[in-house]
């Protein structure tokens, strides 16, 4: 059964139409790449799945139940995390501050809660950040930053991941450390789509490539498919390669 | 000696670092004197950040001295304080409950009232349109609740409808809410007593003199003690999270709107508090003292002033306010008055924007050394 189905997703802003009657589906303990040029409508596929944006028309179910008009937390609290393309930590809380609210219970009569310190070295544990758990968001270089926001979605204790383009702005090394932990969050048995502009980070990785241009499907197969795939290659021609 | 303690290490580590690293030198210098005195009180310090310090948050001897000293001299009032003082410390202790749950909603979330004076003047209005227009014989244990529930019914009916709306749209409503309550009050002057207000509510002056002031103060402890506990804990720190980023607070499963509401309803109780106790005080409710909104910045003025976020620093701002109000400047005329203290209050907020009991709470971190 499959965790995640989009279902004929439409997302209209005024007149642009975004994301056009878009369906693919994810199943338990799969990583599919979901790819496109720039602005062919990935963030906002994300965003609808997350409650963000309300959609224009289609469905959204999460483990058979319908997530299509929930908002955000509940979206996050049936499983579901996403690792926004932006970082945005909270300049004014540790490291570890920003870890914990995202153990932090739905409740407002909930005093205490949340993660005990050693839970939250574990979650920064996952993603190598456990060094740096006390200091600021600010002083941390680029990559620890998205690590940061990576151990945030981790703290939710979630089912599946959302990651929006994880490897932009990253060298080589770094691209390589995080697709094995990646890897590795699979291994501990989670569902994950990664969405990427370019194949580069994703070849090894995902079992399955979505490819989404100007908001319409496009093309589907394993990663060696949609290398191979001349409408793919044609879609790419245009700006960057694949 | 690390200044720095604090700020990382605290997970809710609060905004501190750069406010505490100006004037790094002087302190520094000054902090060889300090230092053995903070060392000296610290084993009593200890003592209470192992009991209460969880609850209330942790603090070094010196400020633990400075705590202690300013809740013993305010609790001694009545004994060694003049009259001007002791009348003054009721206003203080009213305002300081204002300043307080103004803090809670608005400090902590970023959401700015510009319209907490229609929550205190309800339930005063309640207090004595009750007394005016049902009996001039119902009891305090029965004006009081009302009051307050009142209170927390027009609270609910500002945030319910308005917290969905982004910052500006929100603090717009909050001022018209004002607005609408201070008109209403003449036309339906048959009930409110139009511009001379309603009387006939029993004062405090009825009690024994120095039971007068603990009318005032216990309850503003009480709600001091409260709010402290919940900015301390997982709910402050979520309220701090939607003022700095609401949307990774909805990104962390916390439903962000039910939370904004919540601060209004931690507000809007100890407002209708502090309203009743301010009706009660005068014993005469009239629009001028209680609704105008002049009332709403000026409980926002003395936030800021003391440190907005942070409880405490309000109920300072209160009491330095009306210190220098009632106190201080008692012998200029009204005018002039407040002209100087908005003029302080311009001063702080150019040159001292985290407030003033916050840059004295983190000056005696850095006196004190560091704490382990
Ligand atoms: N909030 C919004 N309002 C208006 N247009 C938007 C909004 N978000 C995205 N878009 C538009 O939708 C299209 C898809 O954007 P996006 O999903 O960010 O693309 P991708 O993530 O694939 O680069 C773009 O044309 C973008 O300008
Ligand atoms: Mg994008």
């Amino acid at each position: 059964m499959s965790v995640l189905e989009v279902d004929g997703l439409t997302k209209k802003f005024g007149g642009l139409v975004a994301v056009d009657d878009f369906s693919f589906e994810v199943g338990e303990g799969e990583i599919v790449g979901l790819i496109g040029p720039n602005g062919s409508g990935k963030s906002t596929v994300f965003n609808c799945i997350m409650g963000i944006y309300g959609v224009t028309d289609g469905a959204i179910r999460f483990n058979g139940t319908d997530i299509t008009d929930d908002s955000t937390h509940e979206v996050v609290n049936k499983g579901l995390s996403r690792v926004s393309q932006e970082s945005n930590p909270i300049d004014s809380m540790s490291v570890a501050g920003n870890i914990k609210l995202f153990t932090l219970p739905n409740s407002i009569v909930s005093l205490r809660g949340g993660a005990s310190e050693e839970e939250i070295y574990d979650y920064a544990a996952r993603i190598d950040i456990e060094e740096h758990l006390h200091e600021m968001p600010d002083e941390l270089p680029h990559a620890d930053v998205r690590r940061l926001e990576i151990a945030k979605s981790l703290a939710t204790e979630p089912e599946m991941m959302l990651l929006d383009e994880p490897f932009a702005g990253m060298n080589q090394a770094e691209i390589t450390e995080l697709a094995d932990q990646i890897e590795r969050f699979r291994e501990q048995g989670m569902s994950m789509v990664v969405v990427d502009h370019n194949m580069g980070g994703l070849m090894d990785l995902v079992d399955r490539i979505v490819v989404l241009n100007n908001g319409d499907f496009l093309a589907e197969g394993t990663p060696e498919e949609i290398a191979e795939n001349e409408q793919v290659q044609e879609a790419y021609l245009a700006g960057e390669g694949l | 000696m690390s200044s720095e303690t604090d700020t990382g290490r605290g997970i809710g580590g609060r905004v501190s670092g750069a406010a505490g690293r100006v004037g790094g030198a002087a302190v520094d210098g000054l902090s060889t004197v300090t230092e053995p005195v903070d060392r000296a009180l610290r084993p009593i310090a200890t003592v209470y950040n192992r009991t209460l310090g969880g609850y209330f948050g942790e603090m070094n001897g010196l400020q633990f001295v400075l705590l202690v000293g300013a809740f013993l001299g305010l609790v001694t009032i009545p004994f060694w304080g003049n009259y001007t003082l002791v009348q003054a410390t009721w206003l203080a202790c009213i305002w300081g409950i204002f300043a307080m749950s103004w803090d809670i909603q608005s400090g902590y979330t970023g959401y700015i009232s510009f319209g907490h004076s229609v929550l205190s003047g309800g339930a005063a209005y309640t207090t004595a349109m009750l007394l005016n227009n049902v009996n001039a014989e119902l009891p305090m244990r029965i004006t009081i609740p009302i009051s307050v529930l009142i209170a927390l019914i027009i609270g609910l009916a500002i945030a319910l409808p308005s917290l969905r709306l982004s910052g500006p749209y929100f603090s717009l409503i909050t001022f018209v809410a004002v607005l609408i309550f201070y008109r209403l009050i003449r036309p339906l002057s048959e009930y409110t007593g139009g511009e001379t207000g309603l009387g006939g509510i029993e004062t405090v002056y009825s009690t024994d003199p120095v039971m007068r002031t603990y009318a005032f103060m216990i309850p503003m402890l009480l709600i001091a003690a409260a709010l402290l506990i919940v900015a301390r804990s997982n709910i402050g720190l979520i309220l701090v999270a939607i003022r700095e980023n609401e949307s990774a607070v909805e990104a962390a499963g916390i439903n962000a709107t039910k939370f904004k509401i919540w601060s209004f309803v931690l507000s809007s109780i100890p407002m209708g508090i502090g309203g009743v106790l301010l009706a009660h005080r005068f014993g005469t409710v009239t629009p001028g003292a209680f609704v105008v909104v002049d009332n709403s910045i000026e409980m926002i003025a003395m936030a800021v002033v003391g440190g907005m976020g942070s409880i405490l620093g309000p109920l300072g701002g209160a009491f330095l306010v009306i210190m220098l109000e009632d106190v201080v400047l008692s012998g200029f005329e009204s005018e002039i008055k407040w002209s100087i203290l908005w003029l302080i209050v311009l001063l702080i907020l150019v040159f001292a924007r985290d407030g003033l009991f916050r840059k004295l709470w983190h000056g005696l971190d850095r006196l004190g050394g560091d704490r382990r």
